[in-house]
């Protein structure tokens, strides 16, 4: 291995280290199983392996790696479409949206529930401000959109989110005694 | 519950917050750092040519700019000398630094700006602003290529209204965001401006080359030249693992006007009053032909927006079934 190899095996290591984790919940969230997160997430970093040259340096580097996510997704998603037709609704419901696992509390079930109710791109957006802790111009270059339009969708989805959780939540504790925040399920 | 609450269930349930998340991912970690490095060796080890990503117009209709400073800024890439100018060409740099300060002054208060790109001799991506003092309305009406509706956006008197399935709605007063979130209107239309502001245009301030001047018979005047495409869109961001650069207004650019060092064809035209009329950019050839242009009109005379009278708040539309 030359110094040039070692130098961009470093690299790459410390980018792993860095991020592997973000990356993973990222693609577990939504990917259609366990397996296809893994799958998504060793495709991200292979991408970022062959890629290393041009990825930039800190804040950015963990930018274009939910991106490059997004898009390794997106096409897991294709694929599966096109391996299984029959499937294909049932396929992409879940890829946009995994369910809570069943051991969620019910709060956490609520939260599944209203995210469920929003529109995919109002929650993609909601949830990289609020899971992945991204500025309103990460998460517009996570989407490839503007930073005004990811601004837009993020105050949009946030009024959205607040309103459905909220009834959500009113609807729980009226058919449930005691309330949800006195004893929970 | 109020926002807070909300929130902070929401993120109480990020699967990162769980229990044992840190150690799973860890166990998981070395896996996965084998499994990545395995099949880069199986692809040819580090020097492997990366896939390139299919290629997307990156054209979006959304509007960023109020904006006087985007004509100043325009103008100002104009308004740069190059070594060795004659005295014809100074006096055409002097005019059109001229024109940008007139212009700025004239839309300090209000304006319309019309922004548009063709490609192909076709419209490509269009979009009207109009602002007065804090009060924006900005209509993209670029082609619906997907048959999404177009997207509308007003804020007045610091009340975000957006445009939905045809039916305005109310997105909320700044009482009700929260606070340092990054979408309150204020921080909106901050981040209109940002972009057009003092530092855009000292971003632009860099060579120009062969300043020429042309007068109509109407008595407007055109001013002619050749800018380098890095210095009218800049870099924001990246998009596919490619940075992208973007117009004034918020434009991607494509092509020869996505490479830094291209010269692109560049027309300011100017009025009687002084006043300019319109910014045009162009570049590439035959169908590969593009032109960005900016038309500015009632330079302080724009009215202000008004709010719809027929919005309904956020809540109210999501009850009545529409999300």
């Amino acid at each position: 291995m030359t110094d040039g190899e070692r130098a961009r095996r470093r690299r790459f290591d410390a980018l792993f280290a860095s991020h592997n984790a973000s990356i993973l919940a990222y693609c577990g969230w939504r990917a259609g199983s366990a397996s296809d997160a893994q799958d998504a997430a060793a495709e991200v970093f292979l991408v970022a392996w062959r890629r290393l040259d041009e990825l930039p340096d800190g804040d950015a580097a963990r930018v274009w790696l939910y991106a490059t996510a997004r898009r390794v997704l997106a096409n897991q998603r294709r694929s599966e479409r096109r391996r299984a037709a029959l499937y294909e609704r049932l396929a992409l419901d879940a890829a946009a949206f995994p369910q809570g696992p069943p051991s969620a509390s019910l709060e956490e079930a609520l939260v599944h529930e209203a995210l469920g109710r929003l529109r995919p791109r109002d929650r993609e957006v909601l949830l990289l401000a609020e899971w992945e802790d991204l500025s309103a111009a990460e998460i517009a270059a996570v989407m490839g959109c503007l930073a005004m339009t990811a601004r837009g969708r993020l105050h949009r989805a946030r009024r959205r989110f607040r309103a459905v959780f909220e009834d959500l939540l009113a609807a729980e504790t009226h058919t449930r005694q005691p309330a949800f925040r006195e004893g929970g399920p | 519950m109020n926002t807070s609450e909300s929130f902070q269930a929401l993120r109480r349930a990020n699967p990162r917050a769980r229990d044992g998340f840190a150690q799973s991912a860890e166990a998981a970690a070395d896996a996965l750092h084998a499994r990545v490095i395995a099949a880069a060796v199986d692809a040819g080890g580090p020097g492997a040519p990366a896939r390139r990503p299919t290629r997307r117009r990156l054209v979006r209709g959304s509007a960023v700019g109020v904006s006087l400073a985007a004509a100043a800024a325009m103008a100002a890439v104009l308004a740069l000398s190059s070594p060795g100018v004659g005295p014809g060409v100074a006096n055409a740099v002097v005019a059109v630094r001229d024109a940008a300060a007139a212009t700025a002054a004239a839309a300090e208060e209000s304006g319309t700006a019309v922004v548009r790109i063709t490609h192909g001799g076709e419209l490509w991506a269009g979009t009207t602003v109009r602002w007065n003092g804090e009060d924006v309305a900005l209509a993209s009406d670029h082609p619906r290529r997907q048959g999404r509706p177009g997207d509308e956006l007003l804020v007045v008197d610091g009340v975000l209204y957006l445009l939905e399935d045809g039916d305005w709605v109310m997105a909320g007063s700044p009482a009700s965001i929260d606070p340092d979130s990054g979408t309150t209107p204020d921080e909106y239309l901050a981040a209109v401006r940002e972009d057009t502001g003092g530092a855009t245009l000292r971003r632009m301030i860099d060579g120009m080359t062969g300043l020429t001047e042309r007068r109509l018979g109407d008595g407007t005047t055109v001013y002619s030249g050749s800018a380098a495409a890095g210095l009218v869109a800049r870099e924001s961001g990246f998009k596919e693992g490619q940075a992208i650069r973007v117009f004034p207004f918020g434009y991607v650019a494509h092509d020869e006007a996505a490479r830094p060092a291209a010269p692109l064809d560049a027309d300011v035209t100017v009025g009687p009053d002084g006043v300019i009329r319109e910014i045009a950019v162009r570049w590439g050839s035959g169908t590969s032909a593009w032109t960005y242009t900016v038309a500015y009109s009632r330079l302080g005379d724009t009215p202000a927006p008004v709010a719809p009278e027929n919005a309904r708040p956020l809540r109210e539309r999501l009850r009545a079934g529409k999300k």
